[in-house]
């Protein structure tokens, strides 16, 4: 299939903002007489409010107002309200005031007094669940998506049979299976069997979660920090207390996301209670590093066990793990889940079982990061997987490609249902990279000493769900002949609400100079659209701005036929006209379409419009009929099974055993991700990823102190993300480029897979320097390296998370 | 991501309100026992529990004014920036980039970190990068500062950073970019044709969460050679 | 957890004079701020909390890099680790101070950050920075000694009640180098050795140098003893760029025939002040420096290492360490 538009590079119309300082972020919002927030948070990992003494505060010059916990809305247990009465982790906001200025709120808020009393606390799953251990909140110790909120203990027995260093395994909370593992296991060649930890880390976006608000005319205006614009509406609203249709919101730009700032959250909620409270007054809250550690949620970690069987060709033939994951002190985000489908999807293995409990800790609230459950599955399998293939003798790219789903996926298997995907290409990745990358060549010399340097080679895998479908897509022509594409979709830095709003521009065979995106707030009318998250961007609204172009192409056709006589069937587009199909010289141009379009009315203008779409998405078109020929239609275009974004990394070191300091010489990313529909963003997405992907694998982790269950990772300096000094110069991508058959264009996800396929790679490939010794821990710190290459035992005991 | 259902006209998104009318003397209303804890006994307390707080002075005791001292800097401090004279009314305590923030409406410089760690701050002070966010504004008195505003040319051409990282797709979410662009044309005025290994040492004091090193240091490259 | 500074006077003394006038007068309430990258978080933080800022950048008789009569330098107090890194002076001479300077968090710290500033910056220790009132605040424990606390930062050598190390990354070395610190305060002038600069807890466990209210050190001399001796300096960071060692190494050292004559080595980040290898230094003078040199030197170099739960990896890193110093010599 070839395109004027898909598959070419372009420059993404927010850039200019972004290069010269004009792109405005929440932050940058100003108003005459804003107040400034601050907030008082909990020095303690669980305590109860007792007592909130404001009158000091009061009498600090510039106190305007306090928000208490009691004032605001309180969701049901293990829920994350916007000021708690019982903070369940160190930095749980408490007490909000505002001031005319910052320091006059900061020092009302030292002023505060407040009396809390201390609760028990718990930041290791494995001590809650035992007999006896503490509940991080006061009802329960167990929740996440589709649990009760519960309490869980496993018995003394469970824990002594496993001892210090095997995952104990007591009753789980999910559990799935397919085949017959026993009997799998027994015919088994070689079988694997490890428990393993995968740390918690941060999402330390670089913009932390600032936010504005103030009220005229009934209505809440809002300036917030998100990844989605049109689905992050409606929760909003929720938290606020109003209906989606008083809240004008903001959100044009987007400081990095990750999964933080998925659609709203609590904190973006607050200047606007507090606005309501100050008669409206525009409020800000700069939020501090500190505070976006605390409210900016983090990756889910891990102490999982797994045990794999292997036919001798290294085929995975049995499968058995089980997850405790760590949810933080809310329900968190069900990564748990996302072990169990990853682990089909990517080793496709023969028969099967699953175990999960997640388990609440007094640590911050877990949210989505970049490939939840999926990229820990690599970090944690993966090493696995070079263990059997040492055992069996085999190559480590042999074992993959033997596992992988492959040749478009019509044998592949998803999930515990076993069911289908709509395209995979993961074997083609492998195959694509290694040739790329030269895998024969340098796995040969992998291992070659040089002085106190070892060189060695590694492979990662990694998959994320990357598609859904049913939102809305609306275009409009105006009578200069402008096509407005409008999407609800976000700005997280992917470009991606850019390309797949030229589909809208392919499929009316526009010159893209000529098209403008509407974006960014509520006020531009946008469509019901997902949000920017989860690797569906490029699935779902390309399907979206196809299906509302399709509408536009069919009412420029319709109004063609009528103006110029016969059927819509005889006529089509080129050059921005209606062109009569047997005769050139019949045309009409797309303006003076939207012209007589907006002189007909009805659907044709906006003034009608489809039943089924989206109660957001008709007010949006309500806002903009009359002036121009609409598009606008639900995505009903058929999807059968899950969509998976599936990436593999090469990547080949230079470990020093003296030092535990490790050089990247080269990775190579290549992802399945359908059609490539904007390569320099792909690009971007498969450099970023890996960057991201070696941190995750290397330095990135939470740490809390469990006498005080405070955290030691809070700043950037401590939460380690990697610098331009610890990645490589430059590094290499590619895709396979098989167009996904459930897709207009064939377009599916690209960024998620890609950081775990990085982090995955680079710690085989760590583990290949030492010899093959495996970690079952990630991140793997330069401690645990130089521990392993002097022979030492590492620190940690080791089931023990949350630690150094 | 079939978990996120479509937003669903039939649920209602606002049976509670978020917010409870507040009568006057309601915090009084409830059933907290009151009680006068001063900041130190809570610290006191909170330590006995098992618990400690950051916050408390140690070496210093509390926040006390000085006696006046007439030698002690006035609030108003005169900068250069972007070239022109500005009047600033800013306490000693106020930053730099907090200055150009919130007095001189210059909001492109962001701030990422406030502790000197991320580089989203950077302007150039005399021409040398420095992270504004942790340099007090009343250390620049007398200083010619560059900020993201004063990068390019007065009719609005971009510096040839900015128009390699656009055409690199240096940015990805953008908030870093700023620092990033400032860090580069630092870079670039010392060093007109720096070796990609230098580049990179001029460029490691900017944090990029999207992991965009790779193509902002291609922009830098890039513009090596047009700047 | 606060982030804006409380409220605070700020001096801005153009001279040595009246900067020491405004530290007697104020005594202790001042604070002295060089570059100001590790007093703005305390401020920000709010653990500390001074009422008084005395702000010495702007002094020019603390500027800096001139060359002395011994063939050594002298560095003002407030010459930033740029210029110091970037010096042709302190490169030529005093190769592994100028590597240790590039070596500081990263290029925008560098532009601003001092090497009196560098040299007398607090430890990292994060319980003593999150305002734990230890020992070291003030108060009657440690909260990183214990068998569960996040120490991997922490002592190996000379813990006394606090365990915190020394963060600096060119105080090792200003050991190896046997500088001289030269402080001054309204009394007069006086100068220190490096290694009797920093304070172990034993001594004063509220501070890490010798520095006193009052007191402004105001440059460092190296000696030109070492000038152009054959040098070396290596940090491991987890991170290569704004991190802090996990251990560093400066080393000074001649060679006459093959043989090494003299050497000073030093380690930063393994106990609270430069510990100066002195078993090292005793081994290897007059040895040849090889293989079997190197396994000999890695065998005492952390010897008598005492280390805490999470950071017995800095015994055999040390060890690592000072070897590939001596390796340097081969």
């Amino acid at each position: 299939m070839s395109y004027r538009l898909i598959g070419k590079d372009f420059t993404p119309p927010d850039l200019e903002a972004k290069v010269t300082g004009t792109a405005r972020f929440s932050e940058d919002f100003r108003a005459d007489g804003m107040a400034f927030i601050r907030i008082l948070s909990s020095p303690m990992p669980h305590a109860q409010v007792k007592d909130i003494d404001l009158s000091k505060a009061e009498r600090v010059p510039g106190f305007l107002a306090a928000l208490t916990p009691e004032e605001v809305k309180q969701p049901a247990p293990p829920g994350q309200p916007i000021l708690s009465a019982e903070p369940a982790y160190v930095g749980q906001p408490v007490i909000a005031i505002a001031a005319e200025t910052e320091q006059a709120a900061e020092d009302a808020i030292a002023a505060v007094d407040v009396e809390l009393e201390p609760l028990a606390f718990c930041v290791d799953p494995l001590e809650s669940l035992k007999p006896g251990g503490p509940n991080a909140t006061l009802g329960g110790n167990i929740s996440g998506r589709g649990i009760d909120y519960q309490e869980v203990k496993w018995t003394g027995r469970d824990f002594a049979v496993a001892g210090d260093e095997r995952l104990p395994m007591g009753n789980p909370v999910v559990e799935w299976n397919f085949g017959d593992i026993d009997k799998a296991f027994s015919e088994a060649a070689v079988v694997v069997e490890e428990s393993i930890v995968h740390a918690s880390n941060a999402h330390h976006a670089m913009e932390p979660r600032s936010a504005a608000a103030y009220w005229e005319n009934g209505k809440c205006h809002v300036w917030g920090s998100t990844q989605s614009t049109a689905f992050a509406q409606p929760s909003l609203a929720t938290l606020i207390g109003i209906p989606p249709s008083d809240l004008v919101f903001f959100a044009e730009f987007c400081g990095g996301g990750f999964g933080g700032k998925a659609a709203s959250y609590p904190l973006m909620a607050l200047p606007a209670l507090m606005s309501k409270k100050l008669g409206g007054r525009p409020c800000l809250i700069r939020v501090s590093r500190a505070e976006e550690y605390y409210n900016g949620y983090a990756r889910a970690g891990f102490q999982a066990w797994a045990k794999m069987g292997f036919r001798s060709d290294g085929r995975l033939i049995a499968a058995d793990v089980y997850v405790v994951q760590d949810l933080g002190s809310t329900s968190g985000f069900w990564d748990f889940n996302n072990v169990g489908s990853a682990t089909t999807i990517v080793f496709q293995p023969e028969n099967m079982r699953f175990r999960a409990v997640p388990v609440l800790t007094n640590t911050v609230p877990k949210g989505a990061q970049r490939g939840p459950g999926e990229n820990q599955t690599a970090n944690m399998f993966e090493p696995l997987l070079d263990k059997a293939a040492r055992e069996l003798g085999i190559d480590r790219l042999a074992i993959r490609t033997i596992n992988a789903p492959g040749g478009g996926g019509k044998d592949a298997k998803y999930g515990k249902d076993q069911g289908s995907v709509t395209s995979a290409y993961l074997r083609e990745a492998l195959e694509k990279g290694a040739e790329r990358f030269r895998w024969a060549e340098r796995a040969a010399r992998s291992g070659e000493r040089n002085g106190s340097k070892v060189r060695a080679v590694g492979i990662g895998q990694a998959y994320h769900s990357a598609g859904s479908n049913g939102f809305d897509g609306l275009v409009r022509i105006t009578p200069d002949g402008v096509l407005h594409i409008h999407t609800g979709v976000g700005n997280l830095g992917t470009f991606s609400y850019a390309s797949t709003s030229r589909v809208s521009a392919e499929v009316l065979g526009y010159d893209w100079d000529r098209c403008v995106i509407e974006r960014g707030g509520t006020a531009r009318s946008i469509p019901w659209n997902l949000g920017q998250f989860g690797s569906n961007t490029n699935f779902t609204m390309t399907r979206t701005n196809w299906v509302a172009a399709t509408d536009a192409k069919n009412k420029l056709l319709a109004i063609g036929a009528m103006e110029m006589g016969g059927e819509p069937e005889d006529y089509d587009l080129a050059d921005e006209h209606v062109v009569a199909r047997a005769d050139g010289s019949k045309r009409m141009s797309f303006a003076d379409c939207a012209s007589k379009a907006m002189a007909l009315g009805g659907g044709y203008d906006g003034h009608e419009v489809p039943e089924e779409i989206n109660p957001l998405t008709k007010a949006a078109v309500a806002a903009i009929a009359g002036t121009g020929l609409i598009g606008v239609a639900k995505d009903t275009l058929p999807k059968d099974g899950t969509v998976p974004a599936l990436a593999a990394g090469f990547i080949e070191i230079e470990l020093d055993l003296e030092t535990g300091k490790w050089e990247i010489l080269d990775y190579v990313g290549v992802a399945d991700c359908g059609t490539v529909i904007h390569p320099q963003g792909v690009a971007a997405q498969v450099r970023g990823g890996a960057v991201m992907g070696f941190g995750l694998a290397t330095s990135e982790r939470h740490v809390y102190d469990p006498a005080y269950g405070r955290p030691g990772a809070r700043g950037l300096y401590q939460a380690k993300p990697k610098t331009y000094l610890d990645v490589p110069v430059q590094m290499g991508w590619d895709a396979v480029d098989e167009p996904d058959p459930q897709n207009p264009i064939g377009a599916k996800g690209i960024g998620e897979p890609l950081e775990g396929a990085a982090s995955s790679a680079l710690i085989c490939a760590i583990s290949e320097a030492l010899g093959g010794h495996i970690f079952n821990r990630t991140p793997v710190v330069t401690d645990m390296i130089v521990n392993v290459a002097a022979g030492r035992p590492q620190s940690h005991k080791p089931l023990q998370t949350n630690c150094e | 991501m079939d978990e996120f259902g479509p937003y669903d006209p039939a649920v209602d998104y606002t049976s509670e309100p978020a917010i409870k009318e507040l009568r006057p003397g309601a915090r009084e209303a409830t059933n907290w026992k009151p009680l006068n804890m001063t900041r130190r006994n809570f610290l006191r307390g909170v330590v006995c529990s098992g618990i400690v707080i950051a916050g408390a002075g140690y070496v210093f005791s509390h926040p006390t004014k000085a006696r006046a001292d007439t030698r002690a800097v006035d609030r108003l401090v005169s900068l250069t920036v972007n070239g022109r004279k500005r009047q600033v009314d800013a306490p000693p305590n106020e930053t730099l980039a907090y200055t150009l923030r919130y007095r001189l409406g210059l909001t492109g410089t962001k701030i990422g970190c406030n502790r000197a760690e991320c580089g989203a701050c950077t302007v150039m002070a005399d021409g040398v990068s420095i992270y504004s966010c942790s340099t007090l504004t009343h250390r620049l008195r007398g200083k010619e500062i560059v900020t993201i505003e004063g990068v390019a040319a007065p009719d609005g051409t971009l510096h040839p950073v900015q128009q390699a990282f656009i055409d690199e797709i240096g940015p990805q979410c953008g908030f870093c970019t700023p620092g990033q662009v400032v860090a580069a044309v630092a870079l670039l005025n010392k060093n007109a044709n720096p070796t990609v290994d230098e580049a990179r040492l001029a460029m490691s004091g900017n944090l990029c969460r999207c992991g965009a090193y790779d193509h902002y240091l291609r922009g830098v490259m890039k513009a090596a050679g047009r700047a | 957890m606060s982030d804006v500074m409380h409220d605070f006077e700020l001096y801005q003394p153009a001279s040595m004079a009246d900067a020491l006038e405004l530290l007697d007068d104020h005594g202790k309430n001042a604070w002295i701020v060089a570059g100001g990258k590790d007093s703005l978080d305390w401020f920000k933080d709010r653990v500390m909390t001074p009422p008084v800022l005395v702000d010495i950048s702007g002094i020019a008789e603390l500027q800096g890099i001139r060359e002395e009569a011994d063939g050594g330098l002298w560095l003002g107090a407030m010459t930033t680790l740029t210029e110091i890194a970037e010096s042709d002076l302190v490169t030529a001479k005093f190769p592994a101070l100028a590597e240790a300077a590039g070596r500081v968090a990263s290029p925008q710290i560098r532009n601003v950050g001092t090497l009196g500033g560098n040299l007398a910056q607090d430890t990292r220790c994060f319980y003593y920075r999150d305002g734990f009132p230890c020992y070291r605040a003030g108060g009657n424990t440690c909260y990183a000694n214990t068998p569960t606390a996040m120490n991997r930062e922490h002592t190996l050598f000379e813990a006394s009640r606090c365990v915190a190390v020394t963060p600096s990354d060119t105080a090792p070395a200003a050991v190896a180098l046997e500088a001289e610190m030269v402080i001054r305060n309204e009394d007069g002038e006086r100068t220190v050795k490096a290694e009797d600069f920093f304070v172990s807890p034993d001594i004063d466990i509220t501070r890490m140098t010798v520095l006193e209210p009052g007191d402004i050190l105001i440059g460092v001399r190296l000696p030109g003893k070492w000038a152009g001796s054959s040098q070396y300096f290596e940090k491991v960071a987890d991170r290569n760029v704004w991190d802090f060692a996990l251990v560093n190494v400066a080393m000074a050292a001649k060679l006459e025939g093959g043989r090494i004559s003299d050497a000073r080595i030093a380690c930063g980040a393994v106990q609270c002040t430069p510990r100066r290898l002195t078993d090292v230094e005793d081994l290897i003078k007059g040895e040849t420096p090889d293989e079997e040199l190197e396994t000999l030197v890695a065998r005492v170099a952390s010897s008598g290492a005492k280390p805490l739960n999470y950071n017995h990896f800095k015994v055999p890193l040390m060890a690592n360490l000072a070897k590939r110093a001596v390796r340097s010599l081969a």
